[in-house]
């Protein structure tokens, strides 16, 4: 009630203004009408004057002369009038013509004066229906229909409908409710089609179901296909690159580049998730090889510990098998043909079963088969850091070439051969783990102005903008045969680069 | 807080001002413009009705300056053309204008809650 009172108050208040605009909006006209009446008025002086004024030569008149005297004097050339036509423009005329002009004038006049008195009639009018709305608004007969917006609105309605919990059969109830009230149940009746109640709900359940066996088939399938495609590849990985170049496919070959040599191969440099740094990569490399394949190359870090680098599958995830197989790839292509003799039994897999022979350890040569490949193997023999290289670049990498799936099979052949090559590998490197590398990786060492810069550690520059892994290889194999406390020094170059 | 979105409030405001000042000013000047169209139209008009004998002086400073009654048509038509186009351009300024005030006054209505807001939080803190 009390804010009823206000709102009657409020639009009475609004009402008053109005009028006031209205009123004060006439009045102001009212003026301006008064002011081109006088013009008019004398306007029709001036036009009786012309009229008479040439019917004598010369009149005596009494010439004002200034506001206060006036003078004894003659009119004469009474026929000959000069007349302001407006905008400093004068003409001379005749009584005449100067009538026709005052004709004119006034015809102009009497338009204004009329416009003056419609704009006049039309706010009167409005300032009357504000009146009238103030007259209404006080009999309290009639009322402005307001509505507010509010939260009151929720709790209305007598009782709310609650989702369906999943899996939970609707009660009976509850059903016989839904359809009473059929038409406001939309999403309801959409996904039942009809008020069939629980047969409804069970033909529902029943249908997904049914998709969710569908959807597990198809991946199956999927998977199936991969594999099957990495079974049958055999190619060397060399002319695998090229035909994976050919494919169009973004080739990330953890390879060496041609020129390197086995030993700077095997410290550690990162793959790096960050895609720039993989495009920037690609393009110097395909520059470097000359034959334009974009060809990434790779190294990595070799276990101190002579360790099976195949222990790195043991990281369970598809994305860590991968890119192991890919360092594999790698590397079956740094040790040469020599290392054809391939272990080839692991890549048929037509079962689920032989999943898990993929996943194998190798352990003194011979395969064992992993208890479960979703847990990590324990850390005692996987001290092998690229396992444990970053996932996230794994995952990046998987992301950008799924299809290159193939390429990671031929790989896992040459395993066993890998963990030789290892072997002879230098031990310095294990002062760079990977997540180090990881976080150094957001530079670039430039190999070649300055190649003496990482033994003096004198000159890492500040903001080096990326790592591109061949120099850095390179840069890693002056490393590598540095003494460990060289590599101290290192770290503090990267530190005093922070 | 509070302080920082005053000032900035205070630079808006005077923008707006600022704003508004402009947009009176060229309001005026359309008035002034639209009054002289209805003159100079009343002087076409009446040179219309006058006849080739008729001479035609223009007040020039402080005398008046003879001139040929088709030039002086001429030099009205002129100025009608002239004056038109300036009322046009005024219009267009005034629209763009309105649009910066209606943006200026959104501005300003944020900032406002933004500062009442501000204020209440410092005095709730006090």
């Amino acid at each position: 009630m009390a804010s009823k009172v206000k709102m009657s108050s409020d639009l009475l208040q609004g009402v008053d203004r109005l009028k006031e605009e209205h009123i004060k909006v006439v009045k102001e006209c009212q003026s301006q009408i008064t002011h081109w009446t006088k013009l008019e008025n004398d306007y029709e002086s001036l036009q009786e004057r012309l009229n008479t004024l040439p019917d004598k030569l010369s009149y005596d008149i009494m010439v004002p002369f200034g506001s206060l005297a006036f003078m004894p004097g003659k009119l004469v050339h009474t026929n000959e009038l000069t007349v302001l036509l407006g905008d400093n423009w004068f003409t001379k005329c005749s009584a005449k013509q100067a009538q026709t002009l005052v004709e004119h004038r006034k015809k102009h006049v009497k338009n204004k004066l009329d416009d003056l008195r419609k704009v006049v009639k039309s706010f009167q009018d409005r300032a009357g229906f504000t009146e009238d709305l103030k007259k209404m608004a006080n009999d309290g007969d009639f009322v402005d229909i307001r509505e507010e917006g509010g939260k009151e609105e929720a709790v209305t309605r007598g009782k709310h409908r609650v989702a369906h919990k999943p899996y939970s059969k609707p009660k009976e109830p509850y059903m016989v409710q839904l359809e009473e009230e059929e038409e406001e149940v939309e999403d309801e009746s959409v996904n039942g089609g009809n008020s069939k109640g629980v047969l409804t709900e069970e033909e529902l359940w029943a249908r997904l179901d049914e998709l969710e066996r569908l959807e597990e088939e198809q991946d199956e399938r999927e998977r199936m296909d991969s594999t099957d495609t990495n079974g049958e590849d055999t190619t060397s990985s060399s002319s695998e690159e090229e035909k994976e170049a050919d494919a169009g496919v973004t080739i990330q070959v953890n390879g060496h580049d041609q020129n390197g040599d086995c030993a700077p191969a095997s410290h550690t440099s990162q793959v790096n998730g960050i895609k720039a740094q993989l495009d920037e990569e690609e393009q110097e490399e395909a520059e470097e090889v000359g034959n334009g394949l974009p060809t990434i190359y790779f190294s990595h870090t070799v276990e101190p510990k002579k360790v099976r680098i195949n222990t790195g599958k043991n990281t369970t995830l598809k994305f860590s098998e991968r890119k192991e197989q890919k360092e594999q790839a790698k590397r079956k292509k740094k040790n040469g043909k020599c290392n054809g003799h391939a272990v080839h039994e692991h890549h048929k897999i037509t079962t689920p079963a032989d999943i898990y022979r993929v996943f194998v350890d190798v352990v003194n040569g011979e395969p064992v088969p992993r208890k479960s490949i979703l847990k990590s193997r324990s850390r005692e023999n996987s001290v092998c850091s690229d396992t444990s290289e970053s996932s996230t670049a794994d995952f990046e990498e998987r992301r950008a070439f799924v299809n290159r799936t193939h390429s990671h099979d031929e790989a896992t052949h040459s395993d066993t051969s890998d963990g030789i090559t290892e072997e002879d590998s230098p031990t310095g490197i294990s002062l760079y783990p990977n997540g180090r590398f990881e976080a150094f990786s957001g530079t670039v060492i430039e190999k070649d102005p300055l190649p003496s810069m990482i033994p003096h550690l004198t000159i890492t520059p500040p903001a080096l903008p990326t790592i591109l892994e061949r120099k850095q290889e390179e840069v890693g194999s002056e490393v590598s045969q540095e003494p460990p406390k060289r590599v101290s020094k290192f770290k503090a170059a990267r530190l005093q680069q922070k | 807080m509070a302080d920082a979105i005053q000032k900035k409030l205070q630079t808006e405001l005077e923008k707006y001002q600022q704003i508004q000042k402009d947009v009176s000013k060229s309001m005026s000047a359309r008035q002034k413009l639209e009054a002289q169209l209805t003159e100079n139209n009343i002087v076409k008009e009446e040179l219309d009705l006058l006849d080739s004998q008729n001479t035609v002086y223009k007040l020039i400073g402080p005398v008046l300056v003879k001139q040929d009654l088709d030039e002086a048509k001429a030099t009205v038509g002129k100025r009608l053309e002239y004056i038109n186009g300036e009322i046009k351009r005024y219009d267009t300024l005034l629209k763009e204008m309105e649009r910066k005030t209606e943006q200026h006054r959104e501005v300003l209505a944020s900032l406002q809650q933004e500062f009442q807001r501000a204020q209440g939080l410092s005095v709730g803190k006090a």
